[in-house]
């Protein structure tokens, strides 16, 4: 059985009352030890899932209106508020996009670690700041001794996010949700982050579930890739076979709209008009509009998930067609 | 959008800022029908009828020369309103030309910023206190003075803001098209400070309400003749065991108003634009 | 080349004062933010000016803008000296150089239509007499950018992101302007959108045959857009040449550890190893600002800046190593 099983996950927004649907039942699978890569534009619903899964949407104007979440052999919507946020807080953690504003710039990053230690284990304030220097030699940052006593503000944005993964890692957590933690470093930065990340997996054998909007990083650091659009995914398929063989018109637009630095490109094949709006209604496949293969059932009926191997699939009438 | 889909938007669901808002409509209803609705002559003399209890026909009682209460806190909502306006305007427009201009011109600023720093470190009242004694009593120098007071708060506040905006990349994309000094000022600054403007007005007007009451009950105000709340409790101070409603209602009529005024800046500065919240509040 | 670039900047300098650390304290701390700079710009040709953040690439095109001010070096328009003119000196000379911004959010004043915005430079400018004159150049720029001209009577948020820097690009070419300046003018965009406005950019800047000063982060947007390419380290350009010397054969450390550090979907090229952390403007290491960094470092790299070595003809490397380098990517 996966580590993490979503099934049929519905989210809505309510605005002035009304109940927006955003992600509209999505379904996917982390196993043990692997990445799980969500790669999607702005506004497709892939934060939101991972804000679900972490249960952080209490209390806001989102709710989920139907499916599952079943990590670990128990289903988390099921459980009463207290026991999910220990279950959560024990073997989930997660890490975010800016890394200056999810730590607490009055209080030493020492102090900060040490107390996400306290929360969940029964040990000594001693004890605690031993495991944080331990936590920050491991996530690589330089003379941890040293730097446990600096103000967030005194590092750098790169050694910021290494702090936010120490944190999270401080329960050895079986699952890390990582949602954009690279976007707002350069790509230098980036490119230690993301190696840093696959050795602590390597070495703690944790699941990762990454999100991003950038198909090179999913490219580089992910097992199994799920595109969204328009709150559903898309096309599902491990990421070698996902980028040798992209079977949805979306993912191929994707792929050609990023300027690569290893060719040149007279004109780049953006995908035309722009993703709907929210609560926008769309009949039949969300991209259709947009699509170059599109044919008159495109526009009627909302193609279900195509198998186009057994561990690739792909919401699309046509899967692997050349557009016309 | 118009003027009254922006105040529907505003205090839709805020029961509170309703609320201010119908009772400063009643206020200002009064203030501009008061010679109708009335029953007597604010300053007719009836030495007869002299501290008589509420009742009919006078409704709230009479003061200590017989005059009607009841027309003399209706004939005093005029005067609140007029005050509350004028300092109002006056605030506004002195002290947000010295904020705008000293944020802009930073060396300008300088110089100006000081000057209202050493007007801010007087208590208001004392400031107020201390310019309504070079100055005769009268309504317009009671305006001048409690708008001088509220100038120096709107100037700081909208200094903050002018700097903000200052910052912001349109005025830069404005810069790089041509645009002068005037046309950024007045055609990029000033439209985008006009709601919290507004905001801030609404805290000002209550706030010159109590100023201007405590003026006239410390005998600084408004000439004793005019019937404005303030004068009413000043003048009665001396009969409140003999006549508490003397006391009572004018002084009731300054809470519910000032309250309102409140209310309603309340329910403003929370529809407004996220940006400049926090600079509003420290009026 | 034997015709005189449109745009010579020689050695720019700006640097700001901060405020100091510690309340009361004594001293300004200077930063550096741009520390001798050139470079030069033909006509018709698009330069990019790529590197990480706080390298002070934005700041090169905010001082030749005006918006900062130089605190040395000179920036020739067409011969003409353009730095130390004075603002009101400067103001019709805006025309000519003209910026995209990053945000399409903040760069449009919310209070104001999109007639009253594209307006503005034409009344400024004095290139229309008439409500209609301008409306009609308004609505010739709108379609020009792939905007229905009816538009124009509506307010920013009434638009998306990639709708909007339309709009900043349309207020950019209503003027016809001979530079243009892109300060990360696609980075805010989702992928998609982005691949629009870039293709947009492009095309509009071969048909008007406008310069421009293409500030970027993205390698492949630059490598997609450029003529030639600049990379910046710290407030200088570490290395200068075309496209193809920037991308086939990088010969600067820093080049390299960029192009291997960036995120691809083929896997293939080895990434340079990383020896340090990303210095900080404000307390530049001595000598090469890059060599914590740097597997090629020597006693040299310590204290030495390196000057400007020809790599080739207009290929301009900064580094005390590029035979080692060299021999390093043969």
């Amino acid at each position: 059985m996966a580590l993490l099983e979503v099934k049929d996950l519905a989210i809505a927004v309510a605005i002035n009352g009304r109940l927006v649907p955003v992600v509209r039942g999505i379904s996917f699978e982390v196993e043990a030890g692997t990445t799980l890569g969500i790669v999607g534009e702005s506004g497709c619903g892939k934060s939101l899932t991972s804000l679900a899964i972490m249960g952080l949407l209490e209390g806001s104007q989102v709710r989920i209106t139907s499916g599952s979440i079943v990590f670990d052999g128990q289903d988390l919507l099921a459980l009463p508020p207290e026991r999910r946020r220990a279950v959560m807080g024990a073997d989930m953690a997660m890490i975010f996009q800016e890394p200056m504003t999810s730590l607490n710039p009055v209080y030493r990053v020492g102090d900060q670690i040490t107390e996400s230690i306290l929360q969940h284990r029964r040990i000594s304030r001693a004890q605690a700041r031993e495991r944080a220097i331990e936590l920050l030699r491991l996530v690589r940052i330089p003379d941890p001794e040293g730097r446990i006593d600096s103000f967030p503000h005194q590092l750098s944005g790169g050694m910021r996010q290494r702090v936010m993964i120490a944190m999270a890692l401080a329960c050895d957590p079986k699952l890390l949700i990582a949602d954009e933690p690279t976007t707002a470093l350069d790509v230098t930065v980036q490119a230690r982050i993301l190696d840093l990340m696959k050795e602590l997996q390597a070495e703690t054998g944790m699941a990762i579930m990454l999100i991003s909007h950038d198909l090179g990083v999913i490219a580089e650091t992910c097992d199994t890739v799920a595109v969204m659009y328009w709150g559903k995914i898309i096309e599902t398929a491990p990421a070698a076979e996902l980028f040798a063989d992209m079977a949805h018109p979306y993912t191929r637009g994707l792929l050609a709209s990023i300027p690569v630095t290893d060719r040149e490109v007279d004109r780049l094949e953006a995908i035309p008009s722009r993703v709907p709006l929210i609560g926008e209604t769309v009949t039949g496949c969300a991209f259709h509009p947009r699509c170059g293969r599109a044919r008159p059932v495109c526009a009627d009926i909302d193609p279900a998930a195509i198998a186009v191997s057994p561990s690739h699939s792909a919401r699309c009438h046509f899967p692997g067609e050349d557009s016309a | 959008m118009s003027f009254l889909h922006s105040v529907r938007d505003i205090f839709r669901g805020r029961a509170m800022g309703t609320a201010g808002l119908i009772w400063l409509c009643v206020i200002l209803f009064a203030a501009l029908a008061a010679p109708w609705i009335a029953p007597f002559d604010p300053l007719d003399i009836d030495p007869v009828n002299r501290l008589t209890e509420p009742g009919w026909p006078h409704l709230f009682g009479t003061d200590h020369y017989g005059r009607d209460t009841f027309s003399r806190c209706i004939y005093g909502a005029r005067m609140t309103m007029l005050i509350g306006l004028g300092s109002v305007a006056f605030a506004l427009v002195t002290g947000g030309a010295v904020g705008m201009l000293s944020a802009y011109f930073t060396r300008l600023g300088n110089f100006l910023m000081r000057g209202i720093d050493v007007l801010m470190a007087f208590p208001a009242l004392l400031l107020a206190l201390v310019l309504m004694t070079l100055l005769e009593r009268s309504v317009v120098n009671t305006i001048i003075v409690i708008g001088i007071v509220y100038a120096t708060t709107t100037a700081r506040i909208l200094f903050g803001m002018t700097l903000k905006l200052k910052r912001e990349v349109f005025i830069d994309a404005a810069v790089c098209s041509g645009a002068g000094h005037g046309s950024i000022l007045f055609r990029h600054i000033l439209p985008n400070l006009i709601s919290p403007l507004l905001v801030q007005a609404s805290f000002i007007f209550a706030f010159a309400q109590l100023q201007a009451a405590a003026l006239d009950f410390l005998g600084l105000g408004l000439p004793p003749e005019v019937p404005s709340w303030g004068n009413m409790l000043s003048e009665s101070r001396i009969y409140v065991t003999r006549a508490p409603w003397l006391l009572l209602y004018p002084g009731l009529l300054i809470i519910l108003s000032v309250f309102s005024m409140n209310m309603v800046g309340d329910a403003m500065r929370d529809s407004m634009d996220p940006r400049f919240k926090d600079d509003i509040a420290g009026v | 080349m034997s015709a005189a670039p449109l745009l010579q900047v020689e050695d720019l300098k700006t640097h700001f004062f901060l405020g100091t650390a510690r309340p009361f304290g004594s001293g300004r701390r200077l930063l550096k933010a741009v520390d001798g700079v050139s470079f030069s710009i033909g006509a018709g040709e698009v330069l990019s000016l790529v590197g990480e953040s706080g390298c002070g690439k934005s700041t090169v095109g905010r001082t030749l803008t005006r918006l900062e001010t130089a605190s040395g070096g000179t920036a020739r328009l067409d011969g003409r000296e353009i730095l130390s003119l004075s603002q009101a000196e400067f103001r019709p000379l805006r025309r000519e150089i003209q910026m995209i911004f990053q945000d399409p959010f903040a760069s449009l004043n919310p209070r104001l239509t999109i007639e009253q915005t594209l307006a503005e430079p034409l009344r400024i400018h004095g290139l229309a007499q008439t409500r209609t004159e301008a409306r009609a150049l308004i609505a010739e720029t709108l379609q020009l950018v792939g905007l229905d001209p009816k538009v124009m009577e509506r307010y920013p948020h009434e638009f998306s992101g990639g709708q909007r820097q339309r709009i900043g690009i349309a207020r950019v070419m209503i003027l016809k302007p001979r530079l243009v300046i892109a300060d990360e003018a696609v980075s805010a965009l989702d992928v998609s959108i982005q691949a629009q406005v870039l293709n947009l950019i492009k095309d509009l800047q071969r048909d008007s045959g406008v310069s421009m000063l293409f500030i970027s982060h993205d390698l492949g947007v630059v490598r997609h857009i450029s003529d030639r390419v600049a990379v910046m380290y710290l407030g200088r350009i570490v290395e200068i040449g075309t496209r193809a010397d920037i991308f086939d054969r990088p010969s600067h450390p820093y080049t390299r550890l960029l192009l291997s550090s960036i995120p691809r979907i083929v896997p293939g090229r080895k990434r340079v190893e990383d020896l340090g952390e990303p210095a900080n403007a404000a307390s530049p290491p001595s000598g090469c600002a890059f060599h914590p960094r740097c597997k090629f470092a020597t006693d040299i790299c310590r204290t030495t800046q390196p000057p400007a070595h020809a790599v080739d003809t207009g290929h301009l490397s900064a580094c005390h190593h590029i035979e080692a380098l060299q021999k390093d990517l043969a």
